[in-house]
């Protein structure tokens, strides 16, 4: 099987061309179900900054050939000028980065890992994501973990959000005394919410087309929720405004921004749209009393601070080395040691089956305690009595000596050539990780 | 002596200018300390100079390069004042190196004093020098800081986010303080129209010389200029430009017969 990633982002495409391939989640499993068929799995990452296709494939390149010809059908020709492109374990390492948040456009910012488990998630509901990407994915998201826990790439930027606040700063003396106004009370919008409330906005509005979705979040971040149809009245009032929405047109236009502005007495308006596509209308901005930034102008904008995470980010790239490598080496490993994957499965069903026994001698007395005590117990002593003759066979890997101990614990174990067969077609089908990466990508 | 003092000042607000100026660039706090430090000890120092030397002519400043030293002196002593309110130093960048071109015209003259002739020492003349000097002096920060607020807004704009975009106090900021120092050099330049006509009404007759129609522009310009902000809500781009054009107005009076010797003695044809 073969890694291929092909896709464009910030990096590459201008707005214009990543709005065009911004799909609605039931368009992107759509095209999932068109490219993933088995045994070829496709993961679609979609963000506001980017738009990437994984795929794990016999042949790569018959896979790419569809998933471009997709891609021009969704975007254009124009897209195609700007698609990158890696295979192998470069899509790998890609893979990583972009989970790790090493390939946003705020360098560390959080919710990218969200995004593509998101992403993941949606794959594996459409049956696009299945063994060979899961794996992949839950190293990846592992490898974000270590990230965000073992540099202070997390800690210097966190989001769009902040970014967009820290911008906001440049045309107010601060948000105390502001009214600031939210549009769009999804992911990104709690996030401005909540930064633009830290950063000390007296009166926060946020306003929703599901007005119940508002509530909640005003409810969390201490705002005022309001009907969408307040909409402009509401801006005549706001300082600051944050729209993230999924609407396909603009909300705010020269005209209809420009409408409100006789109220204002010239009073500057600062306005952040972190929507793709886009909420406010470029025109907006050249109205003399309005700043207008889009999500470009604050890639720009974060650029600039980029050199102060350079350091944090040259660790990060370090971990995602050694992450890739080890899952490299761990797929080598499955790939070529089938004997190891048969011997835990032989020794976990043995536990499951000794503790199903024992616990129906031991009858309905037992507590949901006492019944899980159990259960971990047999789990323990499978890891603990495989744990050193596992380690052992992979510090030699899979040639010559190794080849030699897989042999005899083959031999030892009674794991029959025809079974491991057996167990190597299982493995390369069923993926055992997806309980690891529902629960956040546990190494 | 003064003199001595007055290019010793002149020296520290020199080097305070250059601290300033590698702020800007670099943003160290102990350059920042070391400029308001520079200021601070100049401004001692010229602060004594002036108090020798308008002591000795009962407290007004006489001719030309008084003018200019006794401006750069209140010109840096208003910025001190926002400084130690605001600490925003990156004004310095602008204000240091701007009272510094004030005071070197005022070392250069050095020597063309003569002493008042007796017709004009009218009491009200040190209140109305003063006032002129401290409005003028506002004035020229209300235009460094419009300057400051129209590099700021075309940074804004452009969306361009480099060096003066890091540096630079906000929008908001700038058009705040550039409100305060166009209300408080105006009611300066009020008093000092006021007191001036009362004193040459008294004295030589209402004129309307270069000097006197210079003034009572600015004057109208300041004084739209409050009112469009009170009343019609301007701020921003706008304000800056008029403020800059108001400064200079502001200036060309001082500049065109500030000489109260040789203007008032012409005048009154003292010889």
């Amino acid at each position: 099987m073969e890694l291929v990633c092909i896709g464009l982002s910030h990096r590459t495409a201008p707005l214009v061309v990543r709005e065009r391939l911004a799909l609605s989640e039931s368009r992107q499993v759509e095209v999932l179900q068109r490219l993933a068929q088995s045994p070829v799995e496709v993961l679609w990452v979609s963000t506001c900054n980017r738009v990437e296709v994984y795929l794990s494939a016999p042949d790569g390149m018959l896979a790419r050939e569809r998933a471009v010809s997709e891609l021009r059908a969704l975007g254009g020709d124009e897209a195609l000028d700007h698609l990158y492109e890696h295979r192998g374990e470069a899509a790998l390492i890609h893979l990583f980065r972009v989970a790790s948040s090493l390939d946003s456009m705020v360098l560390g910012e959080a919710q990218i890992l969200g995004q593509v488990k998101d992403s993941f998630e949606r794959g594996q509901g459409a049956g696009a994501v299945r063994g060979e990407l899961t794996r992949a994915c839950a190293a990846a998201f592992g490898c974000a973990k270590r990230v965000r826990t073992e540099t202070a790439i997390g800690r210097a930027a966190t989001s769009m959000a902040s970014a967009a606040v820290q911008l906001a700063s440049k045309v107010f003396d601060g948000l105390k005394g502001k009214t600031v106004l939210v549009v769009g009370a999804g992911e990104m919008g709690e996030l401005a919410a909540r930064h633009l409330q830290q950063a000390g906005a007296t009166k926060l509005f946020i306003t929703n087309r599901t007005l119940a979705r508002a509530e909640a979040l005003a409810t969390e971040v201490g705002g005022v929720a309001r009907p969408f149809e307040e909409l402009f009245s509401l801006l005549g009032a706001a300082d600051v405004v944050v729209c993230s929405t999924a609407s396909p047109v603009p909300l705010f236009t020269r005209e209809n921004v420009g409408a409100v502005g006789k109220g204002r007495k010239g009073r500057p308006l600062f306005m952040v749209d972190l929507a793709v596509p886009r909420d406010i209308d470029p025109g907006v901005g050249t109205l003399d009393w309005v700043h207008a930034y889009d999500v470009d102008d604050i890639q720009k904008f974060v650029a600039d601070n980029a050199a102060a995470r350079a350091e944090e980010a040259h660790k990060a790239g370090v971990l995602v080395a050694q992450e890739v490598a080890r899952f490299v080496k761990e797929r080598a490993l499955r790939e070529g040691m089938p004997v190891l994957a048969r011997l835990r499965q032989r020794a976990e069903a043995i536990a499951r089956s000794e503790v199903e026994r024992t616990l129906t001698s031991l009858g309905d007395g037992l507590t949901d305690k006492q019944r899980k005590s159990i259960e971990a117990m047999g789990r323990a002593i499978v890891n603990k009595l495989l744990h050193e003759p596992t380690s052992r066979l992979r510090a030699v890997g899979p040639e010559g000596e190794g080849n030699r101990l897989a042999g005899a614990a083959a031999e030892l174990f009674g794991l029959l050539e025809a079974e491991m067969e057996a167990a190597d077609a299982e493995a390369s089908s069923l993926a055992p990780v997806p309980q690891q990466v529902a629960t956040g990508a546990k190494r | 002596m003064s003199h001595t003092l007055v290019s010793l000042a002149c020296h520290a607000y020199g080097i305070a200018a250059v601290a300033y100026l590698a702020y800007l660039v670099r943003q160290s706090d102990a350059l920042a300390m070391a400029g308001r430090v520079l200021v601070g000890g100049g401004l001692v120092l010229h602060g004594v100079a002036l108090f020798e030397l308008l002591g000795a002519q009962s407290g007004r400043p006489v001719g030309m390069a008084q003018g200019f030293s006794t401006l750069a002196f209140l010109l840096l002593a208003i910025f001190l004042a926002l400084d130690v309110r605001y600490r925003r130093p990156v004004i310095g960048a602008f204000l240091t190196p701007l009272a510094v071109t004030v005071l070197i015209p005022g070392l250069l003259m050095h020597g063309g004093q003569s002493p008042l002739p007796p017709g004009v020492r009218q009491p009200l003349l040190p209140l109305h020098i003063t006032l002129a000097l401290l409005g003028l002096a506002a004035f020229a920060v209300a235009a460094g800081v419009g300057v400051m607020y129209l590099l700021m807004e075309r940074q804004v704009r452009a969306k361009r986010f480099g060096l003066l975009f890091s540096r630079l106090p906000s929008l908001e900021f700038l058009d705040t303080l550039n409100r305060r120092l166009v209300v408080w050099g105006f009611i300066a330049l009020s008093i000092t129209l006021a007191t001036g006509a009362f004193f040459v009404a008294s004295t030589i007759g209402w004129q309307w010389d270069g000097k006197s129609i210079a003034t009572v522009v600015a004057w109208a310009v300041f004084a739209a200029i409050v009112n469009a902000r009170i009343f019609a809500g301007w701020r921003g781009r706008r304000v800056a430009l008029l403020t800059m054009a108001g400064f200079c107005l502001v200036l060309v009076s001082f500049l065109t017969s500030y000489d109260v010797t040789a203007s008032t003695a012409a005048a009154m044809r003292i010889p």
